[in-house]
């Protein structure tokens, strides 16, 4: 058994009264796809904040590639490689596309440049690559900060929705990606609300409802789970 | 008229507002962090410069830089507390700075002259300091333009556009905020510690009026925030137009003023340079 990439330890965060994460506890192996889903409110976003660090854990810790990350400031969990988008599009809108993959780079300024091309054009936006990011199309927008989340090759991704709100060829286009990193020896924890998606690319599905982890498993498994109906769809 | 006093005169005060206004550009501008007491630093500048001058008895040039180096001290022990606040609270909170900085020197008497002012030993220099003031003006532009075309730059827009993104993409916002705004405060600075040199007398009421940020604010929004040329535009349109005004009709000025700002806000809220860059896509450094 290799030694997990992310740990995630009793893992607490509370709003008021409120118990957004509520001892929430996964560990992920290198190269796989994981899928992490679960109904409106049940601290799926949440859980994601509290890795990346945006937003502070109330109790528990985590571990990336071994190290403790819990606490430190966003940036520097990011300099740490893991690299994520957001449920609501978080584009840099008055930089133009290219710019948005340039601004997370350090170093060499040319190596940069090229790497940021090339990412364009994987995910088929070279064209428009001095364009504000801001006038792209929904879908577009998506992609540019799929490619910028890629420009510091991260070993975690963490995706927020990646399905939501995007056409079947984009859709496509996207989920090829993610196979990709997963080939490319990446790991990759995914919020998803289409459930062939999740279906169709996870190894491993992690269920939460009410900020707690309700079942762990194999996709097929967790459709048949009734612990897992019975969030969705009520008893 | 350029050789006349009123022609040097009024070219100091232009090269002045270029450096005031470029200045809250880099900060204000850039990051999105809208300072509402930035004339705070150039009253710094202005007693460092004055007292360094009067009681130290400094040669007004060396004053001058020291003028920066002190702006940038004050920034260096607000910045780090202050940046922390978001949107209107840091407007506030730098509003609240230059009402305490204003107090401070009214209070250090035997330092500062308190309310009676500063005066300092008469020098007829204006035209070197009309050099100086336009060699600070340049300085900030260039500076403008070296940050805008880089890396940092970008990434200081980033703080605009998402502050919350460029952190989770790795950006250390609070470190990239603290340098826009200790740059920002050295051109204010060294234009105070100028000017106190050029009036040859201070007082708190002159180098902390609130007036002053909010003409800097006004010229760049005018000109177009963000962008390298914008603020040089807005100082020089907007001090022509003011001297043109208050030439002619002393009480009518603050009124165009207030109608400038409702205007470029309604209007254009990029400013002119911010709009054609947008309708001609021109690049950044314009």
């Amino acid at each position: 058994m290799p030694a997990p990439v992310l740990e995630v330890e009793g893992l607490h965060k509370h709003f008021g009264g409120v118990a957004a994460v509520d001892g929430v506890s996964l560990s992920l192996t290198a190269g796989r796809i994981y899928g992490l889903i679960g109904p409106n409110g049940s601290g799926k976003t949440t859980l994601f904040n509290c890795i990346t660090g945006v937003e502070r854990r109330d109790a528990g810790r985590v571990f990336l590639n071994g190290e403790r990350i819990d606490g430190l400031r966003p940036w520097r969990i990011a300099l740490r490689g893991i690299g994520r988008t957001f449920q609501i599009i978080r584009v840099f809108p008055e930089l133009t596309a290219l710019e948005n993959l340039l601004v997370v780079t350090r170093g060499h300024l040319e190596e940069a440049r090229s790497r940021a091309v090339e990412l364009l054009r994987f995910v088929r936006l070279d064209r428009l690559q001095d364009e504000y990011a801001g006038n792209l199309s929904y879908g577009q927008q998506k992609l540019v900060e799929f490619a910028r989340m890629l420009m510091r090759d991260p070993t975690l991704v963490l995706l927020d929705e990646p399905a939501a709100g995007v056409n079947r060829t984009l859709l496509n286009d996207l989920l090829e990606a993610v196979t990709q990193l997963r080939d490319r020896g990446k790991t990759v924890l995914l919020v998803e609300h289409d459930m062939k998606v999740v279906m169709g690319l996870c190894e491993t599905v992690f269920v939460l409802d009410h900020g707690e982890k309700i079942a762990e498993g194999p996709p097929g498994a967790i459709q048949a789970n009734e612990r897992v109906i019975e969030a969705y769809f009520g008893r | 008229m350029f050789g006349t006093g009123y022609g040097v005169r009024a070219m100091l005060q232009i090269f002045m507002w270029i450096a005031l206004a470029g200045s809250w550009n880099l900060i204000s501008g850039l990051t999105g962090y809208v300072s509402f007491g930035h004339v705070a630093f150039f009253g710094a500048g202005a007693y460092t410069g004055a007292i360094l001058v009067a009681k130290a008895g400094w040669p007004w040039l060396a004053a001058a830089l020291a003028g920066g180096v002190g702006a940038c001290a004050v920034a260096l022990v607000i910045g780090y507390p202050c940046l922390r606040l978001k949107g209107p609270y840091f407007a506030i909170a730098m509003l609240g700075l230059n009402e305490v900085l204003r107090a401070l020197v009214s209070y250090f008497e035997g330092l500062t002259g308190g309310g009676s002012g500063l005066s300092l030993p008469t020098l007829h220099a204006t035209v070197p300091i009309y050099y100086a003031m336009a060699a600070t003006a340049a300085g900030v532009t260039l500076l403008t333009y070296a940050i805008i075309t880089s890396r940092f730059g970008l990434r200081l827009m980033t703080i605009r556009e998402d502050e919350l993104a460029a952190e989770a993409m790795g950006i250390d916002t609070a470190r990239h905020k603290l340098y826009a705004f200790l740059i920002s405060a050295v051109g204010p600075g060294i234009a105070g510690a100028l000017a106190a040199r050029d009036q040859g007398y201070i007082e708190p009421i002159s180098v902390f009026p609130l007036a002053m940020t909010i003409t800097m604010i006004v010229m760049v929004l005018f000109g177009g925030k963000g962008t390298v040329w914008g603020p040089v535009l807005g100082a020089v349109v907007l001090f022509v137009a003011q001297e043109l005004v208050w030439a002619r009709f002393p009480y009518v000025h603050q009124l165009l003023f207030g109608a400038i700002i409702v205007g470029v806000v309604l209007l254009m809220p990029r400013g002119v340079l911010g709009i054609l860059q947008l309708r001609y896509r021109l690049p950044r450094t314009i």
